[in-house]
């Protein structure tokens, strides 16, 4: 067995967060606003409330009431001014989904329109050509530059410039956001999809005004997140009714809903050029115009993070990036597997392709004569660590030849090269706890699906203990019990929890040969029914081991901890904003294969190659799907997803009809390569891959349409009309 | 809220439960288009009447003529091999709607009934010149399919009637469709061409408005057999100019127009026998 989750997930007996009840619960569902930006005047929620089934109908003038002591400062979870259309304006408990969905309908609202910020076009027409007007709806502004930028592009004997756009993107989970909110005495609980216990905690206590000790929240099964999971988003509203009604109140998004509250990758504008002298690329600057929707001025997370992508992992004698993140009426920004860097990576590796081939260089050679190896600066000033981009290019360039020889005339190939980071420093904690039948991890993480739980922390516990998985076993907590963890997000669950496992693990055998009067630290083993400790020749069944307090109170515990540190920035390159530093430097390049139909504009993909830097491969099936995954998922990005919002600000495509996320059958024969031997943040040098294959796909596929007709797309997806019209353009 | 389901066994009782709940009953044929409006609360019928045990299930050839019961699910057609080789193009475009799994419920029936103006079915039926049998309390009547298409989700059918079933003469045919992605998507356009005799096409399309339909002045410009290229590219010329497009959030008019134009040269260079 592969994964301890499979039979019960195979068999439809895992419960999600959709799947859970508590005896006597109400049933909610969300008033959504009816406009994108307008003033409440007034909320009337007797009808509602004199609907059939209804318990509870709550607004902003309840929230008030039923939070006392929170602070004037904090936001409010029933807004007076509406900043997205469907933004929650009241919420409804009822004894059946039937009442408490037709009693939202019911409310009455009077809502004073307010002007529109639709989109990235309509706000700042003019920028970065012209400047920034005074009132311009700004949520961050970042700048960074380094060198004589000005001097490299007088001195270039050749430039390029370009200009990119993007589109927002949905998570599409198969399970909606879903909770259980109740509240028993002082404390208020919540079960809930979520990746993230401690972020939920921490989220909705503030929104809430509730401090942790009153404020338990625990994981479910968790039906998809890929980073659409990671903050607070239905349980305060489930809280808020639970406090309300007096009973526990389930709270799950339709499938609509789903789409049109979720907080996600918006669409992004980009320019970019670079100076080349002497065949050598030695400066390139930036503008980024990110839409952020109705995220709050200081929350942005993804501006800074994401512009620094643009540059590529290049060696650069100069740079300058810009950009802004910018206000509109859409749902607030929020994370989507590798937020922002498919989207860039297409840019900043499309335009570097198109460079090489201006050139009359291969791509891919263009690409390793620049491209980052260890000892190298980035352009914030970082030392880069051991990278495996330059090996893994060379080796997609043998890849490529062998492809082009075997594929038929006409197939475009293109690479891609993408770059990340396993975000260790969000910290985690585990306990082991050792007992003579079995090894418990305690831990506060649900699994999401991609494995890094149930599979990821139990194969570093079989490794650094020597014991067989069937001996190992799982138990979540809740935020009340568990050790804490900050999430799983940022492709650091076996990363961060994982050397966690290891360093328990660490104490535990430490301890053990202690115990067995060694010298060093003992191994595990199993023998029968029963666990033993062996060290310098002395062996003992775990059972002796024990005290008599551990052997009737849980067996012999131990805690791991870590908290990953990064390399620096230099903060004089630093001029605006904030820009982050790397934990490690991961490298993802992918080759694709497309068919372009001329004239429908239809991209086929072929066949694909991912090679993936992992430092080491801790679980190789696991390591497999989540870049088979991420692959897919990317394909997604590149060809066909797409959030569509109209002038109004509504999405004119809530759902899986319009929003076409690739099936099966559109997605290639994979091949996953894993590159190791350039270590990185995780155990044994391993580096997180949850993130990082989903980042090239977009670029290799745009690249390999150039290859097929020799033109290139500056937008995302690429659809077949946006295909067919640019090569109609040509 | 909620609704009534029954499912009625003959079909004069269908009729009955139908008048008894008129205008506020909802007819289920497989229900893989009934639902979203369920969903969406856009139909919020009291009654809903469900065919499934209806002896209308099944098909047969009559001769050259398929004749498929109108709650015949759309999966036996696909996995006939007599489907594939003797209506080619019909096969394809069953083929063409939604995923396996929903084509194990949708009916043929059902299809022809919701009439839905993006409908890969309609195009490739036109062109084979089907007709629809219909059937209500005062007895049955035929009719071309051409004539109980009214307009985009409205047809000929008079309540409490239904479709009984349809009826297909075969021909080499083929049917070539366009999406944003190629599996379980809307098409943004169909091409269907039957090739019934010599010198004799039959070309309709689909993704148009006000809902599919044939595209006489295309077919009059093709009087050789097979045509030649010049032939060929008059008529998907003439084609692409003739159908009236919309733009919508699927795709713009100039699209349409485009892939039509290629679609129908590349049907009429499958049926003289090139590749597609």
């Amino acid at each position: 067995m592969i994964r301890a989750d499979a039979p019960a997930k195979l068999e439809g007996r895992i419960r999600f967060g959709t799947d859970r009840t508590r005896p006597g619960m109400l049933w909610a569902a969300l008033v959504p606003a009816p406009v994108a930006h307008g003033r409440i005047r007034q909320l009337d929620l007797d009808p509602a409330r004199r609907a059939p089934g209804v318990v509870a109908a709550i607004g902003a003038a309840e929230e008030r009431a039923l939070l006392p002591g929170r602070g004037a400062e904090a936001t409010p979870i029933f807004p007076g001014e509406i900043r997205y259309r469907n933004q929650p304006i009241a919420a409804i408990a009822a004894r059946s989904l039937e009442e408490a969905r037709a009693a939202a309908r019911a409310v009455r609202a009077e809502i004073e329109p307010l002007p529109l910020l639709a989109d990235l076009d309509s706000v700042l027409p003019g920028w970065p050509e012209e400047g920034l007007p005074a009132d311009a709806p700004i949520n961050a502004h970042v700048r960074a530059r380094h060198g004589d930028v000005e001097g490299e592009f007088a001195r270039a004997d050749r430039v390029r410039r370009d200009a990119f756009r993007t589109s927002g993107v949905a998570q599409v989970p198969l399970e909606p956001h879903a909770c259980i909110a109740w509240i028993e005495g002082e404390v208020w609980h919540v079960l809930t999809s979520t990746q993230s216990p401690f972020g939920v905690r921490e989220d909705a206590g503030e929104l809430l005004g509730l401090p942790p000790e009153r404020l338990v929240v625990e994981g479910s099964w968790v039906g998809g997140g890929f980073g659409g999971k990671v903050a607070a988003l239905v349980e305060p509203y489930a809280l808020l009714l639970a406090a309300a009604s007096g009973a526990p109140v389930r709270l799950a998004l339709t499938y609509r809903e789903e789409f049109q509250l979720t907080r996600s990758t918006l669409p992004a504008r980009v320019w970019i050029a670079s100076a080349v002298r002497g065949g050598h690329l030695t400066a390139r600057t930036v503008r980024l115009l990110l839409d952020t929707g109705g995220s709050l001025p200081g929350r942005d997370f993804a501006t800074g993070y994401a512009i620094a992508f643009l540059l590529g992992p290049y060696r650069l004698d100069a740079f300058e990036v810009e950009g802004y993140a910018v206000r509109t009426h859409k749902p607030p920004f929020g994370s989507h597997r590798a937020p922002l860097a498919p989207q860039c990576t297409f840019a900043a590796d499309g335009h570097t392709d198109a460079l090489a081939r201006d050139l009359g260089v291969d791509p891919v050679a263009f690409r390793r004569a620049h491209v980052w190896t260890a000892g190298d600066r980035t352009a914030l000033g970082q030392e880069v660590g051991p990278f495996g981009a330059a090996a893994a290019l060379d080796r997609a360039r043998a890849l490529q030849e062998e492809w082009r020889r075997s594929m038929p005339a006409g197939t475009g190939l293109g690479v891609g090269l993408g770059y990340w980071s396993t975000g260790t420093g969000a910290g985690g904690e585990v306990r082991l706890s050792l007992t003579p039948e079995r090894l418990t991890i305690h831990e506060g993480e649900r699994e999401i699906g991609s494995g890094s739980v149930v599979r990821g922390l139990v194969a570093m516990a079989e490794r650094t203990l020597g014991l067989p998985a069937d001996r190992i076993v799982l138990e979540y907590g809740d935020t009340a019990t568990a050790p804490y963890d900050a999430g799983v997000f940022g492709s650091r669950t076996l990363g961060a929890l994982g050397q966690a496992v290891g360093a328990a693990a660490h104490e535990l055998t430490a301890e053990l040969g202690r115990r067995l009067g060694a010298a060093g630290p003992a191994r595990l083993g199993v023998e029968g029914d029963e666990l033993w400790a062996a060290a310098d020749g002395r062996r003992s069944p775990i059972a002796q081991l024990l005290t008599p307090g551990e052997r009737d109170h849980g067996g012999l515990l131990r805690t791991g901890r870590h908290y990953g540190r990064s390399g620096a920035i230099d903060p004089a390159r630093v001029h605006a904003g904030e820009f982050y530093a790397y934990h490690d430097f991961t490298a993802s390049v992918h080759l694709a294969a497309v068919q372009v139909d001329r004239e429908t504009g239809q991209v086929t993909v072929l066949r694909y190659a991912a090679i993936q830097d992992a430092g080491r491969v801790i679980d190789p099936p696991t390591f497999r799907a989540q870049v088979e995954g991420g692959v897919a998922m990317g394909l997604g990005t590149a060809l066909t997803e797409e959030m569509l919002w109209g002038p109004d600000g509504r999405l004119e495509n809530p759902g899986l009809l319009d929003y076409r996320v690739p099936t099966l059958l559109e997605i290639p024969p994979i091949e996953v390569i894993p590159l190791e031997g350039f270590p990185g943040a995780g155990p044994e040098g391993a580096k997180g891959v949850g993130e990082p294959p989903i980042i090239p796909v977009p670029a290799a596929v745009a690249n390999a349409v150039a290859d097929a007709t020799g033109v290139r797309l500056y937008e995302l997806p690429l659809t077949p009309e946006r295909v067919a019209r640019a090569l109609m353009a040509r | 809220m909620g609704f009534e389901l029954v499912a009625p066994r003959s079909p004069e009782e269908a009729f009955r439960l139908l008048e008894e709940g008129a205008g506020a009953a909802s007819v289920l044929a497989g229900g893989t288009d009934l639902l979203f409006d369920l969903d969406r609360v856009t139909t919020a019928p009291r009654r809903v009447v469900s065919l499934r045990h209806l002896p209308w299930r099944g098909h047969a050839w009559q001769g050259d003529t398929l004749v498929v019961g109108s709650t015949e699910p759309l999966y036996e057609l696909e996995r006939d091999g007599s489907v594939a080789a003797r209506l080619p193009g019909l096969h394809t475009a069953i083929r063409a709607v939604g995923s396996r799994a929903l084509r194990h419920r949708a009916t043929l029936g059902g299809n022809l009934a919701r009439a839905a103006p993006a409908s890969d079915l309609l195009p490739i039926l036109l062109a084979l010149d089907a007709t629809v049998e219909i059937a209500g309390p005062a007895g049955t009547r035929r009719m071309e399919l051409d004539r109980f298409l009214l307009a985009s989700r409205t047809t000929a059918l008079r309540p409490p009637e239904l479709i009984r079933s349809v009826t297909v003469p075969a021909a080499p045919s083929v049917y070539l469709w366009q999406r944003v992605r190629p599996a379980n998507d809307i098409s943004q356009v169909g091409v269907a061409i039957a090739h019934p005799g010599p010198a004799v096409y039959r070309i309709a399309v689909g993704g148009i408005v006000p809902r599919p339909r044939r595209l006489p002045g295309a077919e009059a410009g093709l009087l050789s057999d097979p045509p030649p290229g010049p032939e060929r590219v008059r008529a998907a010329e003439e084609a692409a100019r003739e159908a009236p497009f919309p733009s919508d959030r699927r795709a713009t008019e100039e699209h349409r127009r485009r892939v039509v134009r290629a679609l129908v040269e590349r049907g009429l260079v499958h049926l003289a026998g090139g590749a597609a």
